[in-house]
Order: structure tokens, then C-alpha cells, then sequence
């Protein structure tokens, strides 16, 4: 047994997911001390944020940083092993998730909702954040179904957390149609094992690269793929699976739906990135698809174009269901939950572009453009998802009905919410301009004018439906519920800093889209994923004694 | 369900199926079994005489507490400690993954010992992944008792 390439890098990989599970372990043993608990929670979301950091800086950032680094955990060497891998596309999304999540984590300690599972909260909370650390972090289709399994495991149970019947109600809906999508997973999952003979994706990409030297048809990998994508798109949330978001984000706690919004919904986006562009862009399929009625053909040597259509379709819908929906809610989460469908839709037109076109600097571009937009969705979503927190536990509810003049009883609140409305359309200097003016870019380099289009009706109800809740909550004069609340000044610390964060990315570019190049250079560059993990090439071991196991 | 039929039957087969569950608890890391498999089969076990006995026949017939039938389930002594072995379960499952980043090694990292020349067996294979097997097996236990035994009680 061969013992892993050391050093730091490597040890950093899994630095994030050990502090997360000791985290897990310590919130779960102190389930008697409730201030010890949530002391060890906030002490292990900064030494995540750290690791985080550290990622960033020493593998992905610093001018001598390798770009990449591998993790073969219990020292088994891949493909038979789990691999965890850390590249600039796995550092960028980790470190959305990091910045969100201390942010949950100390708006939690404040006022953490109410229910039966009060101490189970913490510890779930950890499990989550596990959950998306290592969905992010595998290098192994299987272990990716596994982090899924362990991100959906803790959000059924914050889903039913309050406990009221139309919680169980959304969680039973919830529970249901994620079963289905972890069959289906799992068939797809089984399904291109069965194809190639490998799970690890480093392996996965160098087999379909060059089907003909391992005796392989790839044929069907095109539609297991399609299988993947749309477990990937039920996680996203886009149109035709996005029916259960509104009523699953109404309700989990808001600060968890922040969460759900910024940092699960990622996973399934970051899914669709790493598959189509990192494992399977190299490989050898000539796929014709011909669609009748509009007398057109996705014809390419690679199921990108296969995933570029379909990702159109999805989004495209999803823009315009998702704005639409939001205009007319009556609740401040209800917007907000219709407003991630559509948002969403505007993180994955750049990934079609990115998969139809072949010109690869187009392609770098519109991959830039959707972790920008989906970076800034992250902040902004989390933010209001975490202001309705705060004016729920203020007000002790968030329907329109019942609010108004938020912004003369809170000034800093309304602040905070104003910023991240302001990100969510996209206002100049902040970071939601950069996001949608990349995209608009991407589209407008495409010569797509459909897609322009629609871009633009969906900003026009993006415009529509933020105007619409700052004007129903936070102008006017103040109700009953307003009157009488006091607001929470650490939960309204932390939205200010995360308002703060926005206006940072926004000042400071530059360096973020650095960082972002990094992470779609990462994604696009097969050859250096494969050299990084390198699998052993299994056919070779069996001439040999089977290996040294 | 706690006929005299059912009362007989349980007698004589926990036994056998604890057997059976440490049985495939201690094969796990080179055979099939294993501490989820061992943990499970030990649940059935519980369920089992939970079925035969009554839900109170553990805190009341074996440990000889006496049970406060107005409380909630939640709150019974041995659910409590069902709560404690799953959350020491996974602290063991964790800390024997820490252990060999103590020797320079990767996380998860697993070894084993041969013992030649013990008494009776003769020859005995220690691994360390039974310790992470031990972990898993009381987080199964643990969780499955606390969900069998609150849920039943509803």
C-alpha cells in the first residue's frame, strides 16, 4: 500500500469535513448544555470557515498554489477508494457555503425556533453542513449519492421541525419526492457502473475520453446522464421539478430555508457543473437528436449539446414560473421561495450556453457567469431568508397582511434588506450586477436573442416582485405587529455584515473574479483533474497478484 | 400480541438472534456482516420482546426501576440512555477515523494485528476497523431503540 502524496494541501482537503463531523459529535454530546452546545457550534463554524480559508488561499489562490489537491481517504489508492477532491470550482463553492453558514449558525443562537427537536438542532445543523462539505469535496459518483443522502436525511427533519400539520404535510411531500429522486439517482448511479466499470470520476472521464481502449460503449452514459441531470434539477429546483420548494421553504425555519436556498440548491448546480463539463465533456459520443416540430437536431461528439438543450429548457421555464409566482404571494418567505426557482434559472442559462457553444472561451465565461450569479444568490437569498427569520421572531409573523413601516421601527434591518433586494435585481455596485451583467454577456456572445429576451423579462419581474415586498412590509405605517416588536440586535449584526459582504464583492471585484476564473478553469480542465487524482488503471492489476490488498 | 404463544417464542429466539447479531458484528471487516447489519439484528432482538412484553418490561422486568406510566416516552430512563449510546456510538465511529492522523496516515485509515499461538483459537486477526464498526453498531442501536420505542409508545 502506497501511501498518499503528503503535505499540506492534501491534509487540507479533508480538513473542512473533519472539523464539520467533530462539530456533529460535540453539539450531539452536549445535548444537556444547551449555552456549551451552541458555544461548540459557533467555535466549530469558525474553525470551518478557517479551513475554508485555507483551501482558498494554499490550493487554489496563492501564487504558488497548486490549483489542485487530492485526499485518498483510509489510504486506498483511486479508483477503489473514495478520493476527495479540492479545485478551485469545489474551493468557490465551499466558500459560499462557509460564509452563509456561520452566518445561519450565529443568527441561531439568538432565537432558535421552536418545536419539539430544540436540542436535535445544532447537531442537524452540522449534518447539513456535512452533507454539502462533502458533496463538494468527493471525487466519487457513489460517495456524491452518499453526501446527497446525508444532506437530505437533516433537511426532512428540519422540514417537519416546527410540527404543525402543514410542516408534516410539506415534509411528507418532501420526504416522498426525494425518495424518488435517490432511486433514481441510485439507477443512474448503478447504470453507468455498469457502463464503464468505474464510479471514481477522474476514472469515469479518462474511460469515456477513450472508449475503444477499455472496451466500453458509451452510448448509454448520454441518457443515464439525462437520468443524473434531472435528480441534479429536482435539487436545484428547477422547472419541472421546482413544486416543491415554495411549500418545503415555508416550512423549515428561515434560518435553515437560507441554507436550503444558498447552500443545498448549490450542490445541485455545482452537480451539473462538475459532471458535464469536468467527467463527462471529453466524451466520444456522437449524439443526433433530432426535435420534430421545430425542425431542428442537437447533433454534437459529446452529450454536452444533449445537456445544453435540455438545461435551456429548464431554465428558460424556471425564469419565468419562478417571477411570475413571485409577484402574487402574500408572505415574505412565499417570495422569496418563488424568487430561488427563478434565480436558479438564471445560474443555469450560462451553464447551457457554457455546454452548446463550442468556442472555449465563451464557454470559461459563462461558467464564470453562473458561479458569480449563483455566489450572489447565495448572499442575497441567505440574507432575506434571514430577515424573515428576524421579523418573524420580531413580529412573530412575515404575511404581508400583517406588516408594514418595517423600515421606520428598524432602520439597519430595513438597510440590510434593502441591499440584498437591491443585489437580487441587480444594481450597480453590488454583486448581483456583476452576476447578471456576465450573464447577459455570456448571452449576448452567443448570439442567443431569445435567451436575451428572456433574461430581460425575468430582471423586469425580479424589479417587480422586490419592489413589491419592500413596499408591503417595510414603507408605509407601522401595524399592530411592527409597533410592538423589538428586533434582535446580534440576528440584525449579522444581516448588516452580510449586507456588508455584498457591498464588498460588489467594490472589490476583482479579486472575486479571480477567483471565479480559478473555478471555471477548474471545472473546464479535465486533463489536470484526471493527472491530479490519478487513478490506477484496474485492467493492469489483474495481471499482476491483484494488487497489494 | 403478548400471548403465552408469543411469550415462549421470544425466549427462545433472542438468544439466538443476539448470538447471531454479535456473531456477524465481530466477522464484519473481512465477511459479510458487519456493525449496521449487527446493530439491526440486534434491534429486532428489542423489538421483539417490546412486542412479547410491553414497552415497559425493560425499565420495569429486567432493570427493576419502576416506571411513571403518566410520563411521556421521551423521558423514560432508558430511552434517554438509547439517545446517549447513538451520540457515543458516532463520537467512537469518528474519534477511531481521527486516530490515524496521529500516525501520519490518512483519515479512516484501517490496520490489523495477528496474534499466532492464543489458547483455543490459535490464530487471531485483531483490526482496528472493528472499533469504527463498534461506533456504527451503537449508532444503530441507539437510534433505531429511540425511534422504535418513542414511536411505539405513541
Amino acid at each position: 500500500m502506497t501511501a498518499t502524496p503528503g503535505g499540506m494541501e492534501s491534509q487540507l482537503v479533508i480538513a473542512p469535513m473533519v472539523v464539520v463531523l467533530v462539530t456533529a459529535v460535540g453539539s450531539l454530546l452536549l445535548s444537556r448544555r444547551p449555552r456549551a452546545r451552541a458555544a461548540v457550534s459557533i467555535a466549530g463554524g469558525a474553525a470551518y470557515a478557517i479551513a475554508v480559508g485555507a483551501i482558498d488561499w494554499y490550493i487554489v489562490l496563492a501564487p504558488d498554489a497548486p490549483g489542485i489537491a487530492t485526499y485518498q481517504v483510509g489510504d486506498w489508492p483511486a479508483p477503489f477508494g473514495i478520493t476527495l477532491v479540492a479545485d478551485g470550482l469545489s474551493a468557490f463553492m465551499l466558500t459560499m457555503v462557509a460564509v452563509l453558514g456561520v452566518a445561519s449558525l450565529v443568527f441561531s443562537t439568538r432565537h432558535l425556533p421552536g418545536g419539539g427537536g430544540r436540542s436535535y438542532y445544532f447537531p442537524l445543523f452540522h449534518f447539513l453542513a456535512l452533507g454539502v462539505t462533502g458533496a463538494f469535496l468527493t471525487g466519487d459518483l457513489f460517495n456524491l449519492f452518499v453526501w446527497f443522502e446525508v444532506m437530505l436525511m437533516a433537511s426532512y427533519v428540519f422540514v417537519a421541525y416546527s410540527g404543525g400539520p402543514q410542516h408534516t404535510r410539506a415534509a411528507f411531500w418532501y420526504v416522498a419526492l426525494n425518495l424518488l429522486a435517490s432511486a433514481i439517482f441510485l439507477l443512474g448511479v448503478g447504470g453507468i457502473y455498469a457502463t464503464t466499470g468505474t464510479l471514481n470520476m477522474a476514472d469515469l472521464a479518462l474511460r469515456l475520453a477513450d472508449p475503444a481502449a477499455y472496451g466500453l460503449d458509451p452510448v448509454p452514459v448520454v441518457g443515464l446522464l439525462g437520468l443524473l441531470l434531472s435528480v441534479f434539477a429536482i435539487k436545484a429546483g428547477l422547472v419541472p421539478f421546482q413544486f416543491w420548494i415554495p411549500t418545503a421553504y415555508r416550512a423549515a425555519p428561515p434560518q435553515i430555508t437560507a441554507l436550503l436556498a444558498g447552500a443545498t440548491k448549490k450542490v445541485g448546480i455545482y452537480a451539473i457543473i462538475r459532471l458535464s463539463f469536468t467527467v463527462f465533456a471529453g466524451a466520444e459520443v456522437a449524439v443526433d437528436f433530432p426535435i420534430p416540430l421545430l425542425g431542428l437536431s442537437i447533433a454534437g461528439d459529446s452529450p454536452l449539446p444533449f445537456v445544453g438543450a435540455a438545461l435551456f429548457l429548464m431554465a428558460g421555464a424556471s425564469i419565468l414560473v419562478g417571477g411570475i409566482g413571485a409577484v402574487g404571494r402574500d408572505s415574505m418567505e412565499g417570495v422569496f421561495a418563488y424568487s430561488s426557482i427563478g434565480q436558479v434559472g438564471f445560474i443555469a442559462i450560462p451553464v447551457a450556453i457554457a455546454a452548446t457553444t463550442i468556442d472555449p472561451g465563451l464557454r470559461e465565461l459563462a461558467i464564470v457567469a453562473a458561479l458569480v450569479y449563483a455566489l450572489n444568490h447565495t448572499l442575497a437569498k441567505g440574507l432575506l431568508f434571514l430577515a424573515v427569520g428576524a421579523v418573524r421572531s420580531a413580529t412573530g409573523t412575515s404575511r404581508f397582511a400583517d406588516l408594514g413601516g418595517i423600515a421606520s421601527r428598524s432602520p439597519p434591518l430595513a438597510i440590510a434588506v434593502f441591499v440584498g433586494s437591491l443585489a437580487l435585481v441587480g444594481i450597480p455596485p453590488l454583486s448581483g450586477f456583476f452576476g447578471k451583467f456576465l450573464v447577459f454577456e455570456a448571452a449576448a456572445k452567443a448570439r442567443a436573442g431569445s435567451v436575451l429576451v428572456l433574461l430581460l423579462v425575468g430582471s423586469l419581474l425580479t424589479i417587480a416582485y422586490a419592489t413589491r415586498t419592500w413596499n408591503r412590509s417595510f414603507w408605509g405605517a407601522q401595524t399592530d405587529a411592527v409597533e410592538t416588536s423589538t428586533v434582535d440586535s446580534v440576528q440584525v449584526a449579522v444581516l448588516v455584515l452580510l449586507a456588508a459582504t455584498i457591498v464588498a464583492v460588489g467594490v472589490g471585484f476583482e479579486p472575486v473574479y479571480a477567483f471565479a476564473e480559478a473555478a471555471a478553469e477548474a471545472a473546464l480542465d479535465t486533463e489536470g483533474y484526471v493527472d491530479a487524482v490519478d487513478p490506477i488503471d484496474a485492467s493492469e492489476l489483474d495481471d499482476s497478484t491483484g494488487g497489494d490488498h | 400480541m403478548t400471548t403465552v404463544i408469543m411469550r415462549t417464542t421470544a425466549r427462545a429466539i433472542v438468544p439466538i438472534i443476539l448470538v447471531v447479531a454479535i456473531s456477524l458484528f465481530f466477522e464484519g471487516h473481512n465477511l459479510p456482516g458487519g456493525g449496521f447489519i449487527g446493530g439491526v439484528l440486534t434491534v429486532t432482538a428489542f423489538a421483539i420482546i417490546y412486542m412479547a412484553f410491553g414497552l415497559d418490561f425493560l425499565e420495569r422486568g429486567i432493570l427493576g426501576r419502576d416506571v411513571d406510566p403518566g410520563k411521556g416516552p421521551s423521558r423514560d430512563r432508558v430511552v434517554v440512555a438509547y439517545r446517549r449510546l447513538f451520540a457515543y456510538g458516532f463520537a467512537i465511529a469518528v474519534g477511531s477515523g481521527l486516530v490515524p492522523l496521529l500516525f501520519g496516515r490518512p483519515f479512516l485509515t484501517q490496520t490489523y494485528e495477528s496474534l499466532e499461538g492464543v489458547p483455543i483459537y490459535g490464530y487471531l486477526g485483531i483490526a482496528s476497523a472493528l472499533v469504527f464498526d463498534f461506533g456504527v453498531y451503537c449508532v444503530v442501536v441507539g437510534g433505531l431503540l429511540t425511534i422504535l420505542s418513542v414511536v411505539g409508545a405513541e
